[in-house]
């Protein structure tokens, strides 16, 4: 025997030691349910491309302790029961190895009643609302900055350019009300006063009632706690009435492509809030955002990047717990400080998120423009909002 | 906190409320039709009034052609998509128990939505054609509602007429007081129901093609609609024509009066106490229902 045929047979034997755990034990299969049907369908898919897209690169890179990782994904059609059935069905029934969280705050918290019960670690990137990780919950995670936070860069550029009045509208849901409250009360603080406050059903399209009460209420400034569709409709009546606020700022929905898209120049001005932009210098986020767009033909939105990021925030836990044990795994998310595509991760004891920060764009020209905070802005808003008939 | 309610706003809700109250007659007069002569619920009435939103929605972003003249073609394709549902489908529960009805076009009404969501997506379309509104003193008048009102009221119209002067009206409306007696005057009871059934559709999809001027479209735009045509009907008098009018201007004056007097979460909740009140007060609905 040679000494280069002894060498390629340490190495055919080396390489089938190496692989085989991932042979005799399969694949870890990661269950959730999205919201790939339904009101938040468009921002599910979205997180959905995000988990399909980190397993992809999971894998690329040798999978999560040896073996290839998988996803089971459900379609929970947006309603917080259908999601609870799913994760009933993807724990027992499927016996997954392991659970990421659903799309939206009503959504996940209802998800996560069941992944307690079944002591299950769930990072759930896109619930962000405070009340879900308030709870005495063990085992969820949060990744995103909490609802309370998104209108915030609209409230304090208003409050330094002097606005004096706000109307807060919102969908009637977990997240958006928790937006809107956040909204109220930082007004407060910043010596603005509320001159109008209502809550509307989800899947609500008629809003010319309540914008003609808010017409009468003439505010400098209007922050809605929305999701995508509410959102749209919101603009178009806001047009339609010709209610013309200084400011007028959403909270998600506003941030997507197809915002633009669907209102044309109608979106321009309008402010929103987002947790992750692709201009911002994370790790590796230039990277992503090339490689989402050239898999699935279109540009990520935040939704995508925190459903990636969650993907690979749980693997890194996986990777240092080197095991799935939900204990252990758990350990490890509470003590992780990192740095993802996304931006900062770091959780307290709750697993409530504290480290991430958000940002404020504005529609300009076709595009978003990053204009708060201060370090990270872009350009100055365009300010004021000009009526709608002077556009 | 609360806006101090002015007149003005009222009014400005009352022109709101007559706007979506054309719209509502529009889609609801279908319904009525399709329970009036063949005593059938249909519950995919929603989903066929979303198909002629789409039509629309393709019409204007392939072709580009303008989106009031692809209403026409959306009521005449939907009208075709009635008659073969109708031919091969609804008529075998036209004389059976009105379960078997409900079912069918439940069925149906699941198979429509999800074919379109996989072959539109479920992500949100709109046409982008006339937005913003008139400014008459103090009251703003919604372009693209005013206009879709305008034709609503119109084909409305058109089909009141049609009903009321035309043979095959005059047929339509036999075969809905007694299908037997009309029967026997030589009428052609099942081409009566095709053509009931293709008009009751156009009528939905006419209302999903002005629908996608106002809104933002998606599959399950149809469900809302199934449900406040039901209430409409009901709240008019099932079966009876004018009644569709009616409880159409009706739901969409209280609709809007109860977001502006209570608050928008409240509104669907008085409409359907109204419906409960009308229930109990006139059993037959407003203008009476159906004799039998």
């Amino acid at each position: 025997m040679t000494f280069k045929a002894l060498g390629s047979l340490v190495l055919a034997v080396a390489v089938a030691m190496l692989s085989m755990p991932a042979d005799a034990q399969g694949p870890i299969r990661i269950g959730a349910s999205l919201s790939l049907t339904g009101t938040y369908a468009k921002l599910g898919k979205n997180q959905h491309e995000g988990y399909q897209l980190c397993i992809k690169d999971l894998n690329a890179k040798g999978g999560l302790l040896g073996r290839k990782a998988e996803l089971v994904m459900y379609d929970d059609q947006s309603l917080p029961a259908t999601a609870v059935r799913l994760y009933e069905k993807l724990i027992t029934e499927d016996k997954v190895d392991a659970v990421m969280g659903p799309y939206s705050s009503p959504v996940s918290e209802a998800a996560a009643n069941v992944t307690e019960k079944y002591k299950k670690v769930m990072v759930a990137p896109l619930a962000a609302t405070t009340s879900i990780f308030k709870k005495g919950r063990k085992y969820i995670f949060m990744v995103i900055t909490p609802a309370e936070a998104y209108l915030e860069g609209l409230i304090d550029m208003a409050a330094k350019r002097g606005l004096k009045t706000v109307a807060v509208i919102n969908e009637d849901t977990l997240f958006s009300k928790a937006a809107a409250s956040g909204a109220v009360e930082l007004a407060k603080k910043k010596g603005m006063q509320v001159v109008y406050q209502e809550a509307y059903p989800k899947g609500n399209t008629d809003f010319s009632a309540l914008l003609t009460k808010v017409r009468a209420a003439n505010p400098d400034v209007i922050a809605a706690g929305t999701y995508f569709d509410d959102a749209v409709a919101l603009t178009r009546q806001m047009k339609e009435l010709n209610v013309n606020p200084k400011m007028y700022g959403v909270t998600v929905g506003g941030d997507l492509p197809e915002f633009y898209d669907v209102l044309k120049q109608n979106a321009e001005f309008i402010y929103g809030a987002t947790q992750w932009e692709h201009t911002l210098p994370y790790p590796g986020n230039q990277e992503f955002f090339d490689a989402y767009k050239k898999e699935f033909n279109h540009e990520p939105s935040y939704h995508s990047a925190a459903g990636y990021a969650g993907c690979t925030i749980y693997a890194e836990a996986v990777k240092r717990a080197g095991s799935l044990d939900a204990d252990r795994v758990r350990e490890q998310l509470l003590k992780l400080e990192t740095k993802t595509i996304f931006g900062e991760y770091k959780v307290d004891q709750d697993g409530f998120q504290t480290a991430h920060k958000m940002v404020t764009f504005q529609w300009q020209g076709e595009k978003k423009i990053t204009v708060w905070p201060d370090d990270l802005a872009q350009a100055k808003p365009r300010f004021p909002t000009p009526p709608w008939n002077q556009r | 906190m609360t806006v101090v309610l002015t007149p003005e706003m009222v009014g400005q809700v009352l022109i709101s409320g007559v706007l979506s109250g054309a719209l509502y007659a529009m889609v609801a007069l279908g319904l009525a039709l399709i329970y009036g002569v063949m005593r059938v619920i249909n519950i995919a009435h929603g989903p066929m009034l979303m198909l002629g939103a789409y039509v629309t929605f393709f019409l204007y972003s392939r072709t580009g052609m303008n989106p009031l003249l692809t209403v026409p073609v959306a009521m005449a394709a939907l009208f075709v998509v009635g008659v073969v549902l109708q031919r091969t489908l609804v008529f075998r529960v036209v004389d059976a128990p009105e379960l078997s009805s409900l079912l069918l076009t439940f069925g149906i009404s699941i198979a429509l939505v999800n074919l379109a969501q996989n072959a539109f997506t479920s992500d949100l379309r709109s046409v982008e054609y006339i937005t913003g509104s008139w400014l008459i003193g103090n009251f703003a008048l919604s372009k693209p509602r005013f206009i879709a009102f305008v034709f609503a009221a119109a084909m409305t119209g058109v089909a009141f007429l049609f009903l009321k002067a035309t043979r095959l009206g005059k047929a339509i409306r036999a075969t809905s007081q007694s299908r037997e007696v009309a029967m026997v005057c030589g009428i052609d009871v099942a081409r009566i129901h095709l053509l009931t059934f293709g008009l009751a559709s156009a009528l939905a999809a006419g209302g999903g093609a002005l629908l996608a001027v106002i809104v933002a479209i998606q599959p399950e735009m149809g469900g809302v609609w199934t449900f406040k045509s039901f209430l409409v009907i009901v709240l008019g008098g099932a079966g009876n024509y004018p009644g569709a009018l009616l409880g159409g201007l009706l739901l969409g004056l209280v609709e809007q009066l109860a977001s502006l007097f209570l608050t928008t979460q409240l509104s669907e909740v008085v409409a359907y106490v109204l419906l409960v009140l009308v229930l109990l007060v006139r059993p037959t609905g407003l203008l009476g229902g159906r004799q039998t």
